[in-house]
């Protein structure tokens, strides 16, 4: 009983621990690619500097851009030279088909859209200079809601799971007890005070608790650092994301651990003393 | 001195089951008295109700001359350390050594640990188990099992000690040896008494006999035998 109540405690809380860790990382995932949402706007190949430069000049002045990278026709094939090196398009290329362009990283992602449309001149075509503006419109605005959604069922889910923790190890502890009446009732017997007998057990209910938190944090450790870290680096290299937020890694991870153990232990505390309530009245 | 005084004391169960209808009894210090009567007839209530497992519906019980009937619950621990309890299921503590069980009772009511040392192998001694401390209760058999609990109801010297068909689970030989005990152990001074089925031991010994039927006392006989 004693290795079940703690076997209990550490497979509860690792499973929320793991979740917590999964869903903070997909969260992040989807923080990372939203920041990453560029606008990108060609440029006609017969736009005059003056209007390179007035429109350069125009879109670092808005709010809403954190950055805005001119990318001239040279450094585009250069760029796609080396992205696609040994690759037999290189050489169906004659010349230089790419255009250049602006690369305009947004402060606030959401606001895309209207960014967008600023290229749009009244009549519905991009203004001069402009040969076409390109930010993903397809997935991005779709990126938004299933982020917004993701965290409101993220907070469901952990909510769930933790009641479930606390109602199986409530419910293993106090089975404990139960199987135990007998010998409380000998204790109770043999002249021991109500205290006298519940302090072992509420002792006991401590070390399942501390013990299978503690196990369940240990093992959390190794899943975050060797297998979640390869597989979020792997993720980040293949869909070019720079700066993924990787939960497993940072400083957030040793609160967590001290927190579980806190909550296992206060658990068990709480599950033994519930639990004695209804075999140490007289 | 009247160690046990009950005064019309009746006891019906929440399930109006009478186990006790008006029951007179006195019991002096230093007695063995045998409670016999078949199953049902009151026997084991009395007992319940000497270490305050259930309280009384009506009337009084008085215990050293201390009313017991309205005792705080607070109280009631102190009380069940004044009187040693043996019962037919042993009720020994199956993860704790003999020695440990022994030493449990002593433990309860504070005494230090040299104190326990030296008392928990003397209790021993006395029952012939002096070389059983280290061992667990399911690697007694049944006779030495009683015998430790009746160890442990006797180590703090209490004025009374009970037993609920302290044979119940013994064979003659084993029953014979449990009753030499009790009989030593009244012989010093400790109140005994003792609910039985056990219509030889009882006749054998030609104690003081309560006979009961139905929550009522029908004999009380000083030299007593079982019954017709």
């Amino acid at each position: 009983m004693f290795f079940t109540a703690i076997t209990t405690v550490a497979i509860t809380l690792f499973i929320v621990g793991f979740f917590l860790i999964i869903i903070y990382d997909v969260q992040g995932v989807l923080a990372s690619v939203k920041s990453q949402v560029e606008v990108a706007v060609y440029l006609k190949d017969n736009i005059t500097v003056e209007l390179k430069t007035y429109l350069e000049n125009e879109i670092k002045g808005w709010n809403e851009v954190a950055e805005v990278i001119y990318v001239s026709k040279d450094a585009a094939l250069e760029k796609f030279k080396t992205e696609n090196a040994g690759s037999e398009i290189l050489k169906e290329i004659q010349g230089n088909p790419l255009p250049a362009s602006f690369e305009i990283r947004l402060k606030s992602p959401e606001k895309v859209d209207q960014i967008a449309l600023r290229f749009v001149a009244k009549d519905g075509s991009y203004i001069e200079g402009v040969d076409e503006v390109i930010y993903g419109q397809n997935y991005v605005q779709k990126i938004f809601s299933i982020t917004a959604i993701a965290g409101s069922i993220a907070f469901l889910i952990i909510i769930i799971l933790l009641l479930a923790a606390v109602v199986l190890i409530f419910n293993t502890i106090r089975l404990s007890i139960h199987s135990r009446r007998k010998e409380i009732e000998v204790m109770k017997l043999v002249g021991a005070t109500n205290w006298f007998v519940r302090i072992p057990f509420i002792f006991e209910g401590f070390f399942e608790g501390f013990v299978g938190s503690a196990i369940s944090a240990v093992l959390l450790y190794f899943i975050t650092n060797y297998l979640l870290i390869k597989g979020e680096t792997a993720l980040a290299d293949t869909m070019h994301i720079k700066d993924l937020a990787i939960l497993g890694s940072s400083n957030i991870m040793l609160y967590i651990y001290v927190g579980m153990v806190i909550i296992g232990s206060l658990l068990g505390v709480l599950s033994s003393a519930f639990a004695l309530k209804r075999y140490v009245r007289i | 001195m009247n160690m046990i005084e009950f005064k019309n004391v009746a006891k019906v169960y929440e399930d109006k089951t009478v186990a006790l209808k008006n029951v007179n009894l006195t019991i002096k210090k230093g007695e063995f008295v045998f409670l016999v009567g078949p199953s049902g007839s009151g026997k084991s209530t009395i007992i319940k109700l000497l270490i305050r497992e259930i309280a009384a519906t009506s009337g009084s019980i008085f215990v050293a001359g201390r009313n017991i009937s309205n005792l705080k619950f607070s109280r009631v621990p102190q009380l069940r350390r004044n009187i040693g309890s043996v019962f037919q299921d042993f009720k020994l503590l199956p993860n704790k050594t003999v020695f440990e069980n022994i030493a449990f009772a002593l433990e309860v009511i504070g005494k230090p640990s040299y104190m326990i040392k030296v008392q928990v192998p003397q209790v021993l001694k006395l029952v012939g188990l002096e070389h059983k401390l280290v061992s667990y209760p399911h690697q007694l058999s049944a006779g030495e099992q009683q015998r430790v609990s009746i160890a442990r109801a006797f180590v703090n010297r209490p004025p009374i000690l009970l037993a609920d068909e302290p044979t119940g689970n013994l064979d003659p030989v084993n029953s014979d040896g449990i009753m030499k005990l009790l009989s030593r152990i009244n012989l010093i001074g400790t109140t005994v008494a003792m609910a039985t089925h056990d219509r030889s031991i009882v006749n054998s010994m030609r104690r003081r006999v309560i006979e009961l039927e139905e929550g009522e006392v029908i004999r009380d006989q000083k030299r007593g035998v079982y019954g017709i």
